[in-house]
């Protein structure tokens, strides 16, 4: 394992008075997958913004490449860290290659626009995400799916170290849940890219254990990390227990020889005793 | 490709096409053969070679108005596709943040104050009309960043307690000849164009097109939203203000020489996107061009149409809406 991309060292943040992270630390390694799971409000997406630099954090502080997140101009930080937003709200009709290429701003100034080498990254971006053939659609004509592959398309242009997804597969089909899964371990498989990924779907996180991706979980309740490890560790019945209150299984189901699929599924709400007494 | 050149050349080159032919245009007839002369008339060693009656026509008259209401044509849409990127949102125009409104007020109360042709109008139209955009802008920042929506709202306020000042002014100002005027103004005309206007309209219009010109593409990146043009790697907030900055300078300098012109600043963004695409690379300029040339036609229309004057205010509107209609149909929407 290489270096330590992210760093944050006892996080807090509040809006006013309510705490939304309370001393919250970990690491993200260079080329690792890191799941942050946890229940709806927990502060997965102000912990993320927290990490872009989008919000100040109001105790400790967030290293990236070992260089405190303040210290950094916008387009500095973007040269390391690019965002892939839960949804995009589609505003114009731009081209798709015109989306992409808004990943190289960083590298404009205020009055200059990107060149023809910045065209050919961005080109190449649409190629990974396999999107090269629609590059002169608008892209409020693809479907979901294929919008979020042009938002990884963009975080891809900004050629960064580490890119942050925000629940990244909601809203879309079985299929293209897959398909952004699939980008994701290519991505960190051939090019060294550390995913910092918010999820609702813990078996995200096994996914890509299984597929040979370093990977860790983070699993979220109360404002702090309750458990962090990796899948095959931390995300079993007794822990998913603890932060949802529910009962699940975890299946195992070998394939191919030594191809192990690892699922946890929910079974059932536990019902709270003292609810039940009232 | 090359055929896209072309066209856009065609935008690029058309409003100086127009201005020469509204050189022709008028009551009074002024012969094609003479123009070359007329035009070299004040470079020319020898002043009697043409009428006296022709170099005023053209040079006094015709040349100062179809320039001017090309510039504004051209601050009035630039204005508006900016506006329009920044605040994600088609339906926004040029007076989007409260200018118009603000420097309809300015020129009501100067008209007040004053009399009509008073110098005083125009400083009063600038200064009202970038207050108001500044109090928008206060009234966006409550909540100490600047989301789109509190930005669009505080425009909303501020311009509607912009115009019912305007009205009160309307309703206390002397009906025999102060009402007339304020009212003429706002309906906006070139009717008293002179070069006096271009010379205190060609700054703020200037400064303005052009700064938005040098920003075009970073509008792309802002029309992405604030967080992601942020996390793109842009300073949102200072960009945004420098190109609300911009948009306000073009449409302030536009409204104080010619009052409030609408329709411009709203439709013309989108028969660019039409022809050119969304990219605000080619669209910002190209909206610039386009709105030169409609203006300068709509001008020569309000001039010509009558014998009277029509407003050019309401002709924009006359000729605009069903020209973007007609548009609408031939593109069927077309990049739009």
């Amino acid at each position: 394992m290489s270096s330590i991309a992210i760093e944050a060292k006892s996080i807090s943040f509040a809006y006013g008075a309510k705490p939304v992270l309370s001393e919250v630390s970990f690491d993200v390694m260079q080329g690792e997958v890191f799941c942050i799971v946890g229940p709806n409000g927990c502060g997965k997406t102000t912990l993320l913004d927290c990490v872009l630099g989008l919000l100040k954090v109001n105790q400790g502080e967030v290293l990236v490449d070992q260089i405190p997140i303040k210290n950094f101009k916008p387009p500095q930080l973007a040269e390391k860290i690019a965002y892939v937003p839960q949804i995009h709200q589609r505003s114009f009709p731009y081209t798709i290659k015109e989306i992409v290429l808004m990943g190289r701003a960083h590298r404009t100034t205020l009055f200059t626009s990107p060149t023809v080498e910045d065209r050919d990254i961005a080109l190449e971006a649409l190629e990974m995400v396999g999107l090269a053939d629609l590059a002169d659609q608008p892209y409020t004509q693809v479907s979901g799916g294929q919008c979020q592959l042009v938002m990884i398309a963009r975080a891809l242009a900004q050629q960064p170290k580490i890119i942050i997804m925000d629940e990244p597969t909601a809203h879309l089909d079985f299929k293209n849940e897959l398909l952004l899964l699939e980008t994701v371990v290519d991505l960190v498989r051939d090019n060294g890219i550390s995913v910092v990924m918010a999820t609702h779907f813990p078996n995200h996180a096994y996914y890509f254990e299984s597929n040979g991706i370093a990977t860790r979980i983070a699993l979220m309740s109360n404002q702090r990390f309750a458990e962090v490890g990796r899948p095959c560790e931390v995300l079993n019945e007794e822990n998913i227990k603890k932060i949802y209150g529910i009962n699940s299984k975890v299946l195992d189901c070998r394939f191919d020889q030594n191809n192990l699929i690892r699922q946890i599924v929910p079974l059932s709400i536990i019902k709270e005793s003292g609810r039940d007494n009232q | 490709m090359a055929k896209r050149r072309l066209l856009y050349l065609i935008i690029y080159i058309l409003p100086i096409v127009l201005i020469f032919l509204t050189l022709l245009i008028g009551r009074y007839p002024i012969p094609l053969s003479k123009m070359p002369e007329i035009l070299m008339h004040p470079f020319a060693s020898d002043k009697s070679a043409v009428p006296d009656v022709y170099t005023t026509i053209v040079w006094d008259i015709r040349m100062p108005r179809a320039l001017l209401a090309a510039l504004v044509g051209g601050a009035l849409a630039v204005s508006g596709a900016a506006f329009q990127g920044l605040f994600r949102n088609p339906l926004v125009n040029s007076g989007m943040l409260g200018v118009s409104s603000g420097a309809g007020f300015g020129a009501a109360l100067a008209i007040l104050l004053f009399n009509r042709f008073s110098p005083q109008v125009y400083l009063f139209a600038l200064a009202f009309g970038g207050l108001a955009v500044l109090l928008s802008y206060l009234v966006g920042r409550i909540y100490n960043t600047t989301p789109t929506v509190m930005l669009i709202l505080g425009g909303v306020v501020i311009s509607s307690i912009f115009s019912a000042a305007t009205s009160y002014l309307k309703y206390v100002a002397d009906p025999t000849n102060q009402l007339p005027a304020i009212t003429f103004w706002l309906m906006g005309s070139f009717a008293s164009a002179s070069r006096h206007d271009l010379v205190i309209g060609l700054p703020p219009m200037l400064i303005g097109i052009t700064g938005l010109v040098l920003i075009r593409w970073r509008i792309n990146v802002l029309s992405m939203g604030d967080r992601e043009a942020q996390t793109l790697g842009i300073n949102a907030n200072f960009e945004k203000l420098l190109a609300i900055a911009f948009a306000t300078l073009s449409t302030a300098g536009a409204v104080c020489v010619s009052g409030t012109i609408g329709w411009v600043g709203l439709i013309i963004p989108h028969v660019g996107r039409m022809i050119v695409g969304n990219d605000n690379k080619i669209l910002i300029p190209i909206s610039t061009a386009l709105g030169a040339s409609f203006l300068v036609i709509v001008d020569n229309i309000a001039r010509t149409i009558t014998s009277g004057e029509i407003p050019i205010g309401i002709l924009t509107s006359l000729v605009g809406g069903p020209f973007f209609i007609y548009l609408l149909k031939k593109t069927k929407g077309g990049n739009w």
